[in-house]
């Protein structure tokens, strides 16, 4: 059975401390890219980016990532060589301080694949990464600069992301 | 009996008297509160002031005698409307209590053109008497109100509140009880210490961050403070909150200004800029940070006022310092601001992961 462990208001504030730890640890953040991973991940974007606009009254650029032709859990016979085409993100990352977000961290494959597509299209000064939550048991050698909330779990469970712009409201749920 | 609410400026208002039969003067402070009286009567903050509740009927639901935010320091006087209330069970009157607490009231004032006659004239002293002379009015001109407020406030002991969480340090400049009552609700290890504690003594308890409290008072009133919070603001986090906060924009080169209408309301929107979000807080202040200078300083605004567009919290854009102007920790009003301790105690876990992981530092 699903439990709520994050409310609305909760995650609300979660984006807001990561906004304010993005401005704290950036001096001038007029280099930064927020690039979100499909889909959650946009709408996370999007709400760091509306807060530094508020905050700083900059517009920070917000492109969206689909790493789906990067996953690695494709095995080569499936693999088509002609999918993994560079995908234009609309931005341009040569030199700017990347931000990657993401709901959900857990074995961080899928912040692999979303670096390896954003190497495909530019090269960027350094990537950083802001999650909702981490829940652990990573099986690769990445963390996150920005965390929500961190979530220890077993491997059984469940974390389940409902955000308004797609799920209607706002909550966390294990399960 | 018969007794007198005097102005600086002369104006007289009558009243009939209640509580203690001293004669009494001090900063008339016009408050806005409709519940908490109790809280408010108890709140340091009050220190050296004669609160005047605004509100035509107030008490009428009762008072409760376990809702305190300090022992011993008191405001100087109450001046209330109609209603004399009593606490919740009947037990004593208003009337009493104050008596008990050695503070004198004056009741069935007209106090709607009592706050009108402040809201034009600004704040000024004011004295509950048993005459209306002119002996009287002269007193009260002459009166110099003590510029040492927060001293007599202050905790002069060092104490304990312990727990077994995250260890933090109250610089008392006039604590209410409720913020210690927020950080045990989270399990803070804190302690409690003079406002004029020196930076070593507040290292040497090696907090995890550092609480500057609610105080009466201006802020100039207290430069000693001021230089232990810029020996401080670049090794550990800190949250100001009310007369803690005026001191860390002071200590960052930003200015104060008086408002022009003070707030003293324990139920005034105050919006978070980031989201938008609205929340209903209890301000106490006379005070606020200048908008002019908080361009060119470190600090972003995080709270403004919706009411007057006044800045009401701060953040340092690259120290862990976070600052909110109204009082986060509620009593009396609704606990829209409790959010504020969270945030801080996330900002220290930030900083504290950050020291284990290894991520770029401060």
């Amino acid at each position: 059975m699903a439990k709520e462990i994050i409310d609305g208001q909760t995650m609300t504030r979660a984006l807001t401390r990561i906004t304010y730890e993005i401005i704290e640890r950036n001096k001038g953040i007029d280099d930064l890219v927020l690039v979100g991973i499909k889909t959650r991940g946009v709408y996370v974007a999007h709400r760091i980016e509306s807060r530094l606009k508020q905050l700083e009254n900059i517009s920070i650029p917000v492109a969206e990532l689909d790493i789906t032709p990067y996953r690695d859990d494709v095995t080569h016979e499936e693999k088509n060589p002609a999918d993994v085409v560079p995908q234009p993100l609309g931005v341009d990352i040569n030199n700017k301080h990347v931000i990657l977000t993401d709901d959900v961290l857990y074995t961080g494959r899928t912040i692999r694949a979303a670096m390896d597509a954003l190497m495909t299209v530019g090269r960027p000064k350094k990537i950083s990464l802001a999650v909702l939550v981490d829940r652990g048991h990573r099986e690769l050698p990445i963390r996150a600069d920005f965390v929500g909330k961190n979530i220890p779990t077993s491997q059984k469970e469940k974390i389940k992301v409902s955000m308004k712009e797609i799920d209607g409201e706002d909550k966390i749920e294990i399960e | 009996m018969k007794r007198y609410l005097i102005l600086e400026d002369g104006t007289v208002f009558p009243g009939v008297g209640f509580g203690s039969s001293i004669i009494t003067t001090g900063q008339l402070v016009i408050s806005n509160n409709r519940t908490g009286i109790e809280q408010s009567v108890t709140d340091p903050d009050a220190e050296g002031q004669i609160l005047a509740f605004a509100i035509p009927s107030i008490g009428s639901s009762g008072i409760n005698r376990d809702f305190y935010e300090s022992i011993n320091s008191q405001c100087k006087g109450v001046v209330i409307g109609s209603s004399s209330p009593s606490t919740i069970d009947g037990s004593i009157s208003f009337g009493d209590w104050i008596a008990s607490l050695g503070i004198p009231g004056i009741k069935n004032v007209d106090v709607r053109e009592l706050s009108k006659h402040i809201a034009e004239h600004g704040e000024m002293k004011a004295s509950i008497m048993d005459t209306h002379d002119e002996h009287a009015i002269d007193q009260i001109k002459a009166l110099v109100l003590p510029p040492d407020l927060v001293k007599r406030v202050s905790t002069r002991q060092s104490y304990p509140n312990p727990n077994m969480g995250i260890k933090i340090v109250v610089v008392d400049l006039g604590l209410k009880y409720s913020i210690l009552r927020q950080l045990s609700y989270r399990d803070c290890n804190s302690v409690i210490v003079n406002y004029n504690a020196t930076p070593e003594e507040i290292e040497n308890l090696h907090p995890d961050g550092i609480i500057f409290s609610n105080g009466p008072g201006s802020p100039s009133d207290i430069p000693q403070t001021i230089k232990t919070i810029k020996a401080l603001q670049k090794k550990y986090p800190i949250l100001g909150i009310g007369l803690g906060n005026l001191l860390i924009a002071l200590a960052n080169d930003c200015k104060i200004i008086k408002l022009a209408q003070p707030h003293h309301e324990s139920s005034l929107a105050v919006k978070e800029v980031a989201s938008g979000k609205i929340d209903f807080v209890n301000h106490n202040h006379s005070y606020t940070i200048d908008q002019k200078y908080i361009g060119s300083s470190d600090f972003i605004v995080t709270n403004i006022c919706v009411a007057d567009g006044s800045i009401e919290g701060i953040r340092h854009e690259y120290l862990p310092i976070m600052c909110v102007l109204f009082e986060p920790e509620a009593a009396p009003g609704p606990n829209d601001g409790y959010y504020v301790f969270d945030e801080f105690l996330d900002l220290i876990d930030s900083i504290k992961f950050q020291d284990d992981g290894g991520v770029d530092q401060w």
